[in-house]
């Protein structure tokens, strides 16, 4: 456990100071040439906001002053990870109802099946924002249906489109990767064994076959994190969502990146030690 | 893998969409000297006033015109070289300098890998666009188009600065891809026999790994082709924004993720749903599908040839069973191909 301890404290050490690094990136470029006199001494100021006592401040464009960064910064973190959680439980509901599915169908609805999520897949996120857009927008006009909003406001938040154009991004990603590793378990020696045993198709899928699935699922939704957060910026741009990513698109401060890349770190530091702690050896492939 | 791929009718329907595209654009610059036309007004033959830009689709402009009287067509012919080119370019560079990179690290002690993983853990979540977005922002907005440093400059910097942040992922992928190579028992009896890391590499690993980077590769121009488009969305076209008079901007490249972002600042402001804004989303829409298809078509060739080299190694009770059978001992095994 101690060992245990001392690796996740020198990873969050590292991951700290590469953030920083990260942070100051802005500072390397001035004028179309590489500056990095410039560079290491953004890195010490950053690293000297991160060592101060003080209040964090940021310039806020809208009102044209400095101001404190924290308690500004709260609704936006909310707006954030309401959608982020939001569309990642939708999606991943969605995508394990459609692998159970895929699971019990035969060869030819399963054909069907890959070949329709393949082709849904290969949409950018973009496209789903435009799409659904313009569907609200055209079944306003036809039948004066005003209930969904097509974009947020400063006062107004926007949550029914952004959770399901991510939802929507994510799901098919989700499920191919389900699909994929269903497929690959299938023969599996261990589902042979309760096939043999007379075990129901269902209780087979959820008992025997997802517990298997789950940690590695786990680690493909980490690998692929960044493409999700990456649809999430452009979702929050395009619906205006009162999000993190959105504020710190309009208030481009050196700070505001710096905290922002603390707060999409940190709690996937917290995830991942969690995961690592409490998911079943098992459950991760080792002998119990 | 290659004959898998050489009697795909949708495979070579990808390459014709992208080897046609190419070939327009680059004939537009050998030919016409890269030129669009411009038609601010439209008259008649008897010199009566008809409409001005942006003029819809019609029999003689395919696509329309935009605000500045560009025909949209020539737009999208000329700067389909520049968009294919830029991912094309940065997804090579990436590459080329992942396996630069990542190839002799892999060979290293696993305690190298672990250290690395934890040095770039932070860059596997951050989305390049933003970065990108901080990064580039200050060095490529212009307000005197007389400022405005060379072409090539411009885009040698900007191509530079994308392929950097996209690389440590992909340099901790090609580590883990080839440790995994190196666990196999082939590479075991090859280290055994003293094959030296540069000869193990180009004997037995590459020939692995060549059918993964061309999956990576395709996977590349596509998140390439996302970020341009995320980035001129907020405001940062690719080779620098001319900022304009009341908060516009426009690109200084016909390449078509700026004209996407330039057509949708209008497209928000102005009206709804109209061609200026649709036909980039749709050469764009068509250019992210095919890739995707291209990509689909490799995955599905790979796939294809693992399951045939899986399918025609005999399992040991397949070899024990055929020597069983066999009248001459020292015949050749014939075992059939599972189907």
């Amino acid at each position: 456990m101690s060992s245990f301890i001392i690796r996740k404290t020198i990873q969050l050490v590292f991951a700290f100071l590469v953030l920083v690094g990260i942070s100051a990136l802005p500072g390397l470029i001035v004028q179309m040439r590489p500056d990095f006199p410039g560079y290491f001494k953004m890195v010490q100021q950053q690293l000297g906001l991160l060592t101060t006592s003080a209040p964090l401040t940021y310039y806020n464009v809208t009102a044209s002053e400095k101001r404190p960064l924290m308690p500004d910064l709260q609704p936006f973190i909310q707006e954030t990870l309401v959608i982020f959680t939001s569309a990642l439980i939708c999606s991943s509901v969605v995508a394990l109802l459609y692998a159970f599915l895929f699971y019990r169908t035969g060869s030819k609805t399963r054909s069907i099946l890959t070949q329709s999520a393949r082709l849904l897949e290969m949409i950018p996120d973009l496209f789903w924002i435009i799409v659904s857009q313009s569907i609200i927008v055209f079944l306003f006009k036809t039948t004066g249906f005003n209930k969904i909003e097509i974009a947020g406001g400063f006062a107004d938040s926007i949550r029914f489109l952004p959770i399901l154009t991510l939802s929507l991004t994510t799901v098919f990603f989700f499920i191919k990767w389900l699909t994929g590793r269903i497929q690959e378990e299938q023969s599996a020696s261990y589902l042979e064994l309760a096939r043999a045993k007379g075990i129901h198709s269902s209780r087979l899928f959820w008992q025997q076959l997802m517990p298997n699935l789950f940690y590695r699922f786990y680690l493909f939704f980490r690998t692929n994190t960044i493409t999700i957060m990456s649809s999430l910026v452009v979702i929050e741009y395009a619906f205006n969502v009162q999000g993190l990513f959105r504020f710190i698109l309009i208030n481009q401060d050196f700070s505001v990146l710096l905290v922002l890349l603390l707060l999409i770190y940190v709690p996937f530091f917290i995830l991942d030690t969690v995961a690592e702690l409490c998911i079943p050896r098992s459950w991760k492939g080792e002998i119990s | 893998m290659r004959r898998v791929l050489l009697r795909d009718p949708v495979f070579w329907m990808c390459l014709l969409f992208f080897g046609t595209l190419l070939i327009l654009s680059f004939a537009n610059s050998v030919f016409r000297d890269g030129q669009v036309d411009q038609i601010q007004n439209l008259y008649s033959k008897d010199g009566t006033f008809i409409a001005t830009s942006p003029l819809e689709p019609s029999a003689e402009r395919w696509l329309g015109t935009d605000r500045s009287g560009n025909d949209l067509f020539q737009v999208m012919i000329e700067g389909a070289k520049w968009t294919i080119g830029i991912c094309v370019s940065i997804a090579f560079a990436r590459i080329a300098l992942a396996l630069l990179i990542g190839i002799p690290l892999a060979f290293r002690k696993k305690r190298l890998y672990t250290v690395l993983r934890l040095l770039l853990d932070g860059f596997l979540i951050i989305p390049i666009s933003l970065i990108a977005l901080f990064v580039l922002l200050p060095a490529f907005q212009f307000i005197d188009p007389a400022q405005i440093p060379s072409t090539l400059s411009r885009v040698f910097l900007e191509i530079s600065v994308l392929t950097l942040l996209g690389l440590p992922a992909l340099v901790l992928y090609f580590i883990g891809e080839t440790r995994q190579l190196l666990a196999q028992e082939f590479m075991l009896v090859a280290r055994t026999l003293g094959g030296r890391p540069d000869y193990q590499f180009r004997i037995h690993i590459w020939p692995h790994l060549l059918p993964t980077l061309t999956i990576v590769f395709m996977q590349q121009f596509v998140q390439t082709l996302m970020v341009l488009i995320h980035l001129s969305l907020f405001g940062l076209f690719f080779g620098g924004t001319l900022v304009l008079f009341e908060g516009n901007a426009a690109p200084t490249i016909f390449e078509w993720a700026s004209q996407f972002g330039y057509y949708f600042f209008q497209f928000t402001a102005v009206s709804w749903i109209n061609h200026l804004f649709l036909v980039p989303a749709i050469a764009l829409a068509l250019l992210v599908f095919f890739a995707n298809l291209l990509t689909s078509r490799l995955e599905r060739a790979y796939r294809l040839r693992r399951q045939q080299i899986s399918s025609s190694t005999p399992s040991l009770a397949e070899a024990e069973a055929a020597t069983a059978h066999l009248s001459h001992p020292f015949d050749p095994v014939d075992i059939s191909i599972k189907s």
